[in-house]
Parts: C-alpha cells; structure tokens; sequence
C-alpha cells in the first residue's frame, strides 16, 4: 500500500509540477512581453501624443503671428497712416498723428501682448513719427524729442526691403531700446510691414512689437501644467525655458543652447528633419527626468530661411507612474493566471493520474485476488487503450490460471485414480481408509475393508488377450461400484486386485451380506464383446477395528483372508477372525 | 577655565583636523578655474599622471561669476585661474593672488616675443612683481569684402566712411565701441576724460548713423553680412568670425588697424588660497608646452602664446583690454545710442 502511495504522488506530483511550471511560464512571458510591448506602446503614444501638441502649439504660434500681421497691415493700408507723410502743414500733420496715435492705442488696449506700435518714417535716420508704448496698464504716447532714430535695426531696413503688404518678423531679443514701456529688457519679437504710397514710394513703416511672455502665455493656455514650453532660435539659444535665467544667455555674453541640453535637436538646428523627440529612456538619465518633443518652425519670411525650434516637455513622472501601474496590474494579472494554473494542472493531473491510479489498483487487486475491476475501457484515448489491453491482458490470464487448475485437477485425478477403471488407485484408497479408521475412532463405528482377487485373471488375459482382459476388469469395476453405497470406495489396488472400503458400519453382521450379495454377483456370466463370461473372484475381508488396529494391520489381514479364500480354490470369501462363518 | 576641558578640545580639533586632511595627502588636489576648452579632460589626465596628483577642474562662462568664486573665501577654494588682463587689476588690488616664480614656469621663454615682456602688458605686473602668464589672445580686427574694398582698410575710422553707409557691420557693446571712438579722436581707449564723453557719445551716434547695424551673435553677422552686401565688419570674435565667414563662402580679407586692435588676452594666475604653488606653477608651464597650447588653438580656435598666429604679423599692435574708467557712464549712455536717441535728449549741448 505504501508503494502504490508512494507511486501515485509521483506521478501526479510530477505531471502536476510540470504543468503548473509550463502555465506560470506561459504566463510570465506573456505577462512581460505585454508589459514591455504596453510600456513601449505607452511611451511611444506619450511621444506621438508631445509631438502632436508640441505641433499643435507650432500652428497656434503662426495663427498669433498671423494675426498680428493682419494688425500691422491693416495699420499701413488705413490712409490716415499714409497722411501723416503727405500732410501740406503742420497742424494737420499734427492732427493726423494724434488720430493715428489713437488708433494704435485701441489696438494697444485691444491686445494686451502688444507692448509697442510704432510708424517709423524712411528719412531722419528712420526718425520714429508716431509711437504708443505700454507702460504698466497705462499707455503712453511718446512725442517729439523723446522720438529715435531706429535706421540701423534689422526691424526697420529689412522691413523697408519688402514690397507692400509683405511681413518682416524680426529675430526674437531682449528690447534693449530705452524708453517709457514695459517692453524695455524683456523678451520681445516685432512684426513689421512697409508703408508705400500710391506711386510707390517707401515712406516708412508700421512696426508691432509683441510681448514674448505674453505670446508664451497664450500658446501655454490650452496645455496641461505638467507640460513645459521651450523656445529656441535657429542657432540653439534658448528663449523661452521654464527657467528664465536660462534664456537669452547671449545677451548676457554666454551661450545656453538647446543641444546642449538636448543632444537630438542638434539635428533640427542641422535641417536633417522637421520634429525630434527625446527618447524616454534617454531622457530618464539626462533631460532631469522629461521627455520632449521639439519642431522646427519656419519664422519670418521664406528667402532667409530662417527658424525656431519650438519644444514641450512633460515630466517623466507622469509616465513613470502609469509604466508603474502597468507593472503592477500585469503582476497581479500574472499572479492570477499563476494561481489558475496551478488549479488547473492539478485538475488535469488528477485527470489523467486517476484512471492510472485505478488502473494500478485494478492490477494490484487482480494480482491479489485474482478479481478484474472495472476500468475505463470505452476511454478513446491512450488511456482506454491501456486499459482495453490491460483488461485483454487479465482475460487472458484468467483463462491461462483456469485451464493450469484442470490441468492440475487432471493431473491429481490421475496421481489418484486408476485409469483403466476410473477407480480410486492404491494411494487415494489409502487416504480414504486412514481418513474412516480416524472418523471410526471418534465415533466407535465399524468400518470393513474387504480385497476382491479375480481368479485365474492371467489366463482370460491369455486366452482372449488384454483388451478382453482390460474389458473384464472395467466391468468388474462396474459391477463392484453398483453393488455398494455411494459412500463406500471401490478402488484397484493393481491387476486383477480390487478393494472395497466399507464405512460406517452400525453392525458388523453387515458385512457378511455385503459379502455375499459379492459372491452372488461374481455368479453371474458377464458380457463381454457379446460373449458370455464367467469370471470370479477371491474376497476377503477384515473389520476395524476387529481384525487390525490401524490400517496396514487391518489391510494385511483383509489381504490374508483373501489369500485363505483364494487357497481354497477361488470364488470364495473368507474373514480375517471367523473363518468359521465363511460359506462356500 | 580648567585644564581637563581645554585639553579634551584641543584633542577634538586635532582628530577633526587630521581626519580632513588624510585625504589631501593621500593624492595632492590640484583646483583649477578655468574657461570651456581651456582645461580639455585628456590634457588634463596627462598632467595628472605625469604629476601623480588629482586635477580639479570648474568652468566660468562670465567674469562676473569669475570674480565671484575667487573672492569667495578669499581666494582659497581655487589653486589656479585664468582671467583677462582688464580683469587681472582687480584680482591684484585685492590681493587675491600671488606674485609667481617665474623660474618654476621655464617654458615662458619659448612664448612669442610679444609675451615674453611681461612688463609691456598692462594688468599683470605690479612693482615689479608678476601676477599673471599669458596663455591665450583673441584680437579685433576688421573684417572686409575684398570685392568692395580694392586696397584693405587701414583705420577703424573707415566704419565712418559715408561711401560703406548702410554696409558696415558693428558690434552692440559699450565698452569696446567707446573704446574705438575715443581711441579714433586721439584720446586714450580705457580712459576718456570727462569733457571728453560727449564727444565720443556723438562720435558713436555718427557710427550709428553710418552703420547698416550693430550685431551680438557672430552667427548672425555672418548672416547679416551676406544678406546686405557688407563692406566692412567690426570682428569682435577675431579669427573665429573670420573662419566662420569663409565657411559660408564670404570672400573676406582681415586686418589689424594702423591705431591697433583691442584684444583680450587670457593669463594664468595663482590664488592666495594656494595649496601647493609649485604645484599650480607646474600647470602654467604645462599649458604652455607646445602641445598643449597648439592643441587649444586647433580645438578652440584661439591663438596661442606659443606660434604665431597667422593673422598677425610682428608689428601689428594690439592694444591688451585694461579696465576702463567707468564702465557704467559707458553702458548708459551706449543704450541712449543704440536705441537712437536723439544727441540732444541725453548729451549736454
């Protein structure tokens, strides 16, 4: 029992153990792949998701600039800006300027991102003519001596280049131009467009200049906060940085340039692509935990070829956390299929393993008892296969054990029984008397042995040869069978030597009939091949426990009695102790 | 005071004292203050392992922030900078360096001419006694068009000249542009006399008036000077603008004015914080081997004290940046200028 035991957690442990590795395997590396390919999928859509917005933002930064160009130009096209050149005196210049003036001043109060809005004239060194600037939330007029000369700025003779409604945009710098605005040292851009009178002439200019800050603001409105805005221009140095100290550094004598901080824009600032992202990764040990996505925009007109690069970036964290609850969702949905696994490998062990297991103990009890059990037969896998053959296997063997038992049954017989006759031989005789001198023993009853010779047998055998002979003696055998009780045993002890056991004798008077009906039978002619045929015997007999105390002495003399009757010439009996009453 | 108390104090100072310095003289620290490009990471190495010392080297990028770490603990958080000549009176007045040996730095004597008399460069000498060694120089020349120009210009006074109105290039600087002006109406470029001032205010409105503009980025004069035909440009990156120039295909010659070229000129100086002097002496002398210097010339682009440069010749002057009588007078009246003010809104008549 032990064994099998011992078997049984073997083979269910082991396919069990295997199953449950090859699902928490299967689960595992499905689980990781997932995550990687998710965490990937995750960092590429934050990517795609900056690069969009950053070149949402792109679009927004033109819409703006557009829409301060349309200012501008709307300024150089209205006549009374073309008046203030041609007025015939000075009071009507006068009047036109303040008319002018106004003008600027409700586009100023129309726009807070405008800082300044100039008419800048093409003679006096480009002498300022009309100019509002923005100082704190008043607006201010400058007149007269406080008016300068801005001839040698890029805004005025780039501007004074371009033919009527063209737009000059100017590089983006710190206003370093002194005067009564806000804009003085801050971050600015102007948008400028030529004045030109009907026959052509360039009379001067409309020039716009726009708070940086404000334009940062507007184009920061609609982002996330998370999200951080970068400006830069073609060459690298940063404008707009969410740390101010970090921009215009060639203002202040020293370069800080975008590719410095990131390595991958150094490419948009080479021309080889329009947009770059900081890979993830990448960014987690350099750009102190942002990723970012940067744009190269066309700004001002197309001939320069002049650009910014725009960027937005957004704190790893965000994604960081997300990755990390990816992790964790695919670790515990790992943890789940794991456990499901393991449940169901001992389910399907315990599938498969059961029928083994009823199989082993079927084979256990057929080789105990001997007992075919049921098995799953009708199965139409390998396992019914086993078992049809197992189950073959047991019929087979079952028809083997029985046919050796008649074999063996045959066998005994013959050890015990004469063949010839069918009679119990010598031997068995032996065991029957021993087994009726025991019973008669306990119970006090007589028993009586009694030997029966065929008389002069030989020459039968030698008149009508053996077979005749071999008939006689079956007859004879016949005839002695019928004539005692079925409990009494009629055996041949060899030759013509028969002997009749006797059992339970209430009253040894008995035997003498017994003896007799014998005789009177031996009388009669038997038929033998259709002849007639005398054929007697010699019977002697003895009692138990008169004539012998066991049964060699009581055989001797049964055998002795059968030898004083045949002495006496045959077909006669005779007992042991009272030859007296013998007939004849 | 008891004894027992003032012993166990002086034991805890010596034990802190001794803790602090093992590591000093496990491996000698040498701690340099130097500009980007100046103390390169593998020059370095070579230094520390011929030495057997540790190098430790920090970057400035502004004069100002110069002069902010070396003041800080009076000198004794660095062994060794390098500053311009206009800053290096400073740095002596306040006696945050050292006079140097110059027999520890023998490689002085393979220096150009130019460098070797120490005396004839302002700023780095005081009563005798030498302060600073030239490492580095960058001079301003002038740029021309050798289309526009048949015979090279001989005086900055030709950015004055109304035939180039509107085709020269300036810088947008105080300092050097007064300089320039006041050096052209015979005055001393670092010291303008008071009555001086308007004059050379209105000298530099005239430059305005003559100017196409006034640039900062050499990129965008690069730009600048190709997009408006440019005559003449005032080459305030020296030879690095003139290389940059000619890569974008500009056909450009370069000259040192007859009145001379202002010109900043880098020096190696030692604090008075100076751990081991022989030690800091070594690294002058080190960056003035030929390898080293000629390695800094090819990297940076920056003439070194050793070969000539090809730009110059022999009798070039140039003039050494030396403080300027006040820096700030010039920074506001240079904004009155450079936003085109009128003369009469801010100079007396």
């Amino acid at each position: 029992m032990k064994f099998s035991d011992h078997i049984k957690l073997g083979i269910g442990f082991k396919f069990g153990s295997l199953l449950a590795a090859f699902g928490i395997l299967a689960t595992s590396l499905t689980g990781y792949y997932f995550y990687s390919s998710s965490r990937n999928m995750l960092a590429s859509a934050t990517e795609r998701d900056l690069l969009t917005s950053t070149q949402v933002v792109g679009r927004n930064m033109k819409l703006i600039i557009d829409m301060i160009a349309e200012d501008s130009q709307l300024l150089a096209a209205i006549p009374v800006t073309s008046n203030v050149f041609n007025s015939p005196d000075e009071l009507t210049a006068e009047r036109d300027k303040k008319v002018l003036a106004d003008t600027f001043a409700a586009m100023l109060t129309a726009h807070p991102e405008y800082f300044q809005i100039r008419l800048i004239s093409t003679s006096q060194h480009g002498l300022e003519l009309v100019r509002v600037d923005r100082n704190g939330k008043t607006l201010t007029r400058v007149l007269d001596a406080n008016l300068q000369e801005k001839a040698h700025y890029p805004y005025v003779f780039d501007t004074l280049r371009l033919a009527r409604g063209d737009i000059y945009l100017s590089d983006i710098t710190i206003n370093h131009e002194k005067g009564a605005h806000s804009g003085l040292n801050k971050p600015t851009v102007t948008v400028s467009t030529p004045v030109i009178s009907s026959n052509g002439k360039k009379l001067g200019l409309i020039v716009i200049n726009i708070d940086l800050n404000g334009l940062s603001r507007l184009l920061k409105s609609n982002l996330p906060s998370t999200y951080q805005l970068y400006l830069s221009n073609q060459w690298g140095d940063f404008l707009i940085h969410p740390d101010a100290t970090q921009t215009f550094g060639f203002d202040k004598g020293k370069r800080i340039l975008i590719q410095d901080s990131f390595r991958p824009v150094l490419s948009l600032i080479h021309g080889k692509g329009m947009n770059v992202v900081t890979n993830v990764d990448e960014g987690r040990q350099k750009q102190d935990g942002q990723v970012a996505a940067f744009v190269r925009l066309p700004f001002g007109d197309t001939i320069e070829k002049r650009f910014v690069i725009l960027g937005l970036s957004q704190p790893l964290d965000n994604i960081t956390r997300e990755t990390t609850r990816l992790g964790w969702d695919t670790f515990q949905i790992i943890l789940a299929f794991s456990g499901l696994a393991l449940i169901l490998s001992m389910l399907v062990s315990r599938i498969v393993t059961g029928p083994l297991n009823a199989m082993v103990s079927a084979i256990n009890r057929f080789s105990k008892e001997h007992v075919i059990s049921t098995l799953p037969l009708t199965r139409n896998d390998e396992l019914g296969l086993l078992s049809r053959s197992f189950h073959d296997m047991q019929t087979q063997i079952m028809a083997h054990l029985s046919e050796l038992n008649e074999n063996r049954k045959a066998l005994d017989h013959l050890t015990r029984h004469d063949t010839l006759t069918g009679l119990p031989n010598r031997r068995m005789f032996f065991d029957r008397l021993e087994h009726a001198i025991a019973s008669s023993r306990r119970s006090g009853k007589h028993l009586a042995v009694l030997f029966v010779d065929l008389d002069r047998f030989k020459e039968i055998n030698d008149t009508f040869g053996h077979a005749v002979g071999d008939k006689v003696l079956t007859n004879v055998a016949i005839l002695l069978k019928s004539s005692v009780r079925e409990v009494d045993t009629v055996a041949r002890l060899g030759g013509d030597e028969f002997v009749i056991l006797i059992d339970m004798i209430d009253d040894p008077q008995h035997v003498t009939t017994i003896v007799q009906k014998l005789h009177n039978l031996f009388q009669r002619a038997l038929q033998i091949d259709g002849r007639d045929m005398h054929v007697y015997a010699s019977i002697g007999a003895g009692i138990f426990p008169r004539d012998g105390k066991d049964a060699n002495e009581l055989m001797q003399n049964a055998d002795q009695s059968m030898y004083n009757s045949k002495k006496d010439g045959g077909n006669t009996s005779s007992f042991h102790a009272f030859r007296s009453e013998e007939t004849s | 005071m008891p004894m027992f108390p003032i012993i166990c104090r002086l034991f805890a100072t010596l034990s802190v004292s001794l803790a602090l310095s093992l590591p000093a003289y496990a491996v000698e620290t040498l701690r340099v203050l130097a500009w980007p490009g100046y103390a390169d990471n593998d020059l370095v190495k070579n230094f520390e392992k011929r030495f057997d010392v540790h190098v430790e080297v920090s970057f400035v990028s502004s004069d100002d922030m110069l002069r902010e770490k070396i003041s800080a603990n009076q000198g004794g958080d660095f062994d060794v900078f390098a500053a311009n000549t206009a800053e290096m009176q400073h740095y002596i007045s306040q006696k945050l360096v050292v006079p140097l040996q110059l027999s520890n730095i023998p490689n002085t004597a393979h220096q150009l001419p130019r460098f070797r008399n120490l005396q004839a460069i302002p700023g780095i000498t005081r009563h005798g006694q030498v302060f600073a060694i030239p490492y580095t120089y960058s001079e301003m020349g002038l740029i021309y068009d050798r289309k526009q120009f048949r015979k090279p210009p001989t005086s900055m006074a030709a950015m004055w000249d109304p035939r180039y109105k509107g085709l020269v290039l300036a810088f947008d600087t105080s300092s050097h542009n007064f300089s320039i002006a006041s050096l052209l109406l015979g005055g001393s470029p670092f010291q303008i006399e008071d009555k001086q001032f308007s004059k050379v205010a209105e000298h530099l409105i005239a430059l305005r008036r003559n100017v196409l503009t006034f640039y900062t980025l050499p990129e965008e004069s690069v730009r600048l000077f190709r997009k408006h035909s440019v005559a003449l440009l005032f080459a305030n990156y020296g030879s690095q603008q003139l290389k940059q120039l000619r890569d974008a295909g500009a056909d450009v010659g370069y000259v040192i004015p007859r009145e001379g070229a202002l010109a900043w000129l880098d020096c190696w100086a030692i604090t008075r914080g100076v751990k081991n002097q022989r030690l800091a002496e070594s690294w002058i002398n080190y960056t003035l081997e030929p390898s080293v210097s000629e390695e800094l010339t090819r990297r940076q682009g920056l003439a070194n004290t050793i070969e000539a440069s090809p730009l110059i010749v022999k009798s070039d002057k140039l003039i050494w940046l030396r403080p300027v009588e006040n820096a700030q007078r010039r920074a506001v009246l240079w904004s009155h200028i450079i936003s085109g003010d009128l003369p009469e809104k801010f100079l007396a008549p």
